[in-house]
């Protein structure tokens, strides 16, 4: 019997390691994407000490090291470096065979720039100028000191451009609307008909006196932008690469420049922290490698709350319908394996369906109806963010389904009746009784529905996402939410950053950035979701004598 | 067997074994049908109901239940008495499948006559059942939730309501001070009392209750035979009980049943000194049940 006992537990033991297996590979490979995407995502940010190597062949190089390897076939050591500078060298990253590198060294005044353009560049400042004329540092000043005080001149300079720009462009809105009418009276082919001409002129003598009105003020702006924007080009850094080729580069142009190498640990984070808010905060630059991503959180956020008020509703309806009004049969088992299976196409087919019914069949309409007289330009029958939400709610649609279902049938049978015999009404019982006591599983369903959508890219490529949006969907002009506008979306961005930008190589950290930001967002809608399901929990926790 | 959601009831092959020779119906002696000098609340007419076209549940029931006594349906698992019961509230008609022949009378109406609102039906003939099911809400959302889906928004009104329910319930001295706590915190006895309060709010005609003490410790269970023992002067009451003694403490009429069928209906006193049928006796004395 003994035997018989240890040999039971030997071969029970087995399967305890086995599954026990299976679970420490899953945590693990689940671990290890994790500490990837923090490590490489977190790290991006962090300013790298400037390198400069001189080779034997006289050649010299500059930049951030990147990456250290030995090549398989020649076994020879060799060394990455992000020399940046792409305007003159044409390229971002270099190999060098370790071997042929004479010397290493960190030079104190190297100095890292981000630009508007081009990606970074690293070099040696020789000289500033403002309008023209060299800037010499004065008594007990440093060249250094100069630099940073002419670059905020400069930033100064642009501010004030951009202020001018927009005062002249709120200045002729009115005037630019009486035009708009006017074109459109023209194209309607109103100059025809007596009224029609009438209101033309009407409009064309209202024309007149706003241009009257208006003009001085805009030309005063003009003469002030001349004198600015001059000035702005005007203002510049001589810079000297590694290798000794002097260049200017416009002081506007320049993002933020630093000396990596004199950076301490303090000043250091300093700095990383100021990159990690401009991450969060900001527009992108560089075709997106560059800058924030600020666009894209706010779309992904507003298209997955979009979604929600979209699914859950209807999802919660037709779980009612099923649970509570429809008879139980062939046909409702049908019905509910159906919608369990649709939780498993593939969602480019949903993207296919958004594009044909949402875009085309339903904006188009709309369009027809309501925004004629913009047409042939389509407003709704194009993507945007209320066609991908949609499609997105039809996605999620099982999900919430299913998890309702669930929570409805978890309602204690008893309270239904309860209620039922206390004369009120079947809807009036729903109300009261299932959907409070079901709501912890509507929510389950929610979160469920959010994981799924927040991440989905495949659909929102044909339905409304696009690289880089000029505006946001919410903003403060009239109406304030513009559904009819398209979004950006982190999952997409990491897929155009990662693969379809000019510099993949350059833009490989980012794409990390991005993707831990979309784990975080999705991580936070979550918790959001699971707060309220547990306060729900506790309010409908059921009867126990 | 076959599980019905209102207990379980057996199938024809079963029902043979159960009946032994000695315990046949004496078809001889006819069930008592009605106490002549009673106001009768509740009268069935040939009434047979099936769970579905095989589960013949209740065979040929008339009965009449007199106003404001306490009439105790007995007879083992199964039986049909709470299928009896919860036809006067067409609770059944929850069950897809069910149906019924025959006629059920309350005050004269035929509740399943066309025209007839669920609602009004249900707010007449209130429920008690066998496990208190208190709403996950507050004590005085539970007690208002009859009145306040019957159309009564008058806050005012509902206080009444609730603290008179509450009253008649025997609960208004343990509850007044914590009315907004949840009903879930109440013990299981004042949870039962609670929801015989809750039916009391719609100012019912009728009361039925299942099993209402069947969970509860003696002491709860005293306290709700007390409760019945007070509310009778102004409802009648219908209660299906699996205990005799409580049966024979609270009851004025008590009908036994078996097997779906109306055995014999009397006088509590009557039925447990001497019942007219040999079966009624069997089961009393405990020779089965």
């Amino acid at each position: 019997m003994n035997s018989a006992k240890s040999y039971q537990k030997k071969k029970g033991t087995g399967y305890v390691f086995t599954s026990g297996l299976g679970l420490v590979i899953s945590l693990a490979m689940v671990a290890w994407i994790i500490i990837i995407i923090l490590v490489k995502g977190l790290g991006f940010f962090w300013p790298g000490d400037v390198l400069q190597v001189k080779l034997q062949n006289g050649d010299s190089y500059m930049g951030e090291l990147w990456d250290e390897h030995l090549d398989k076939e020649t076994l020879v050591e060799e060394t990455q470096i992000k020399i940046g500078n792409r305007d003159v060298y044409g390229r971002d990253f270099i190999w060098l065979k370790n071997n042929e590198i004479a010397s290493r060294s960190y030079p104190e005044n190297a100095v890292t720039f981000e630009r508007m353009e081009y990606g970074n560049f690293y070099g040696f400042i020789k000289a500033a100028y403002l309008d023209d004329k060299i800037v010499q540092p004065g008594d007990g000043e440093t060249l250094k000191d100069v630099v940073f005080d002419v670059h905020d001149q400069a930033m100064d300079t642009k501010e004030q451009i951009n202020d001018l720009q927009e005062e002249a462009t709120e200045i002729m809105a009115p005037l630019a609307e009486v035009q708009r009418e006017m074109t459109l009276l023209q194209l309607a082919g109103a100059e025809e008909t007596a009224t029609g001409k009438q209101q033309f002129d009407e409009l064309q003598k209202k024309a007149d006196e706003l241009d009257k009105e208006i003009s001085p003020q805009i030309e005063k702006i003009n003469a002030q932008l001349t004198t600015l924007v001059l000035r702005d080009r005007a203002s510049y850094l001589e810079v000297e690469t590694a290798d000794g080729t002097t260049k200017h580069i416009e002081l506007s142009s320049i993002v933020r420049f630093f000396y990596p190498n004199e950076m301490g640990a303090v000043s250091k984070s300093i700095h990383y922290a100021g990159k990690l808010w401009e991450f969060v905060a900001d527009n992108p630059r560089e075709s997106n490698t560059e800058g924030g991503v600020f666009p894209a959180i706010f779309g992904t956020v507003l298209m997955v709350l979009l979604m929600s008020i979209a699914v859950v509703p209807f999802g919660v309806l037709a779980a009612i319908y099923l649970n509570e009004y429809a008879k139980q049969g062939a046909i409702i088992r049908f019905i509910r394996l159906s919608v369990n299976n649709l939780a498993g196409v593939p969602s480019i087919v949903f993207g296919v369906f958004g594009l044909g019914f949402f875009v085309y069949a339903v904006g188009g309409s709309i369009d027809q109806l309501f925004f004629s007289s913009k047409l042939p330009e389509p407003t709704f029958g194009t993507g945007g963010i209320l066609w991908a939400s949609l499609t997105l709610a039809l996605l999620t649609l099982p999900v919430v389904v299913v998890a309702t279902e669930e929570g409805i049938l978890a309602v204690p049978r008893a309270n239904k009746e309860g209620a039922l015999a206390l004369g009120s009404t079947k809807w009036q019982m729903i109300r009261k009784i299932v959907l409070p006591n079901a709501m912890p599983g509507i929510l389950t369903g929610l979160i469920l529905a959010i994981s799924r959508g927040a991440g989905e890219v495949a659909p929102l490529m044909i339905t409304g996402v696009v690289k880089l949006a000029p505006t946001l969907a919410l903003d403060g002009s009239f109406p304030f939410l513009h559904l009819d506008r398209k979004f950006m979306h982190l999952g997409f961005h990491i897929y155009d950053v990662g693969f379809q930008s000019p510099n993949v190589e350059a833009a490989k950290p980012m794409v990390y950035s991005t993707a831990l930001l979309l784990i975080i967002i999705v991580v936070l809608l979550n918790l959001f979701a699971i707060y309220i399901r547990n306060n729900l929990r506790k309010k409908y926790k059921t009867s126990t004598f | 067997m076959i599980e019905t959601e209102s207990g379980v009831f057996l199938e024809k092959t079963k029902k043979d074994e159960i009946l032994t020779p000695e315990t046949k119906i004496d078809k001889s002696v006819k069930p008592v049908l009605a106490m002549s000098n009673e106001k009768i609340v509740i009268e069935t007419k040939t009434l047979d109901f099936y769970y579905n076209a095989d589960a013949h549940a209740l065979k040929n029931i008339n009965i009449h239940i007199p106003d404001k006594k306490v009439t105790a349906f007995i007879g083992p698992s199964g039986c049909g008495k709470s299928t009896l019961l919860r036809c006067f509230n067409r609770m059944n008609d929850l069950i897809s499948d069910a149906f019924h022949t025959g006629e059920i009378l309350i005050n004269g109406v035929d509740i399943y006559k066309e025209g007839t609102r669920l609602e009004d039906l249900r707010k007449q003939v209130g429920m008690v059942f066998q496990k208190s099911n208190p709403f996950p809400m507050s004590i005085w959302e539970n007690v208002a939730f009859g009145p306040k889906v019957n159309g009564i928004n008058d806050k005012d009104e509902l206080n009444e309501i609730v603290e008179s329910a509450l009253k008649q319930g025997d609960l208004w001295r343990e509850v007044k001070d914590r009315m907004q706590n949840s009903a879930l915190d109440l013990s299981g006895g004042q949870q039962q009392r609670l929801c015989i309060a809750r039916a009391l709010a719609n100012k019912p005609e009728i009361i039925l209750m299942d099993e209402p003490a069947s969970a509860l410790d003696p002491i709860s269970t005293g306290k709700i035979e007390e409760t019945i023992e007070e509310l009778k002067k102004n409802y009648t009451i219908v209660i299906v009980t699996h205990n005799m003694q409580q049966a024979a403490r609270i009851s004025d009429y008590t009908a036994f049943m078996m097997l779906g069928e109306l055995i014999e209906v009397d006088l509590t006193k009557k039925i447990f000194t001497n019942p007219t049928q040999k079966l009624t006796e069997d089961y009393i004395t405990g020779r089965f049940g």
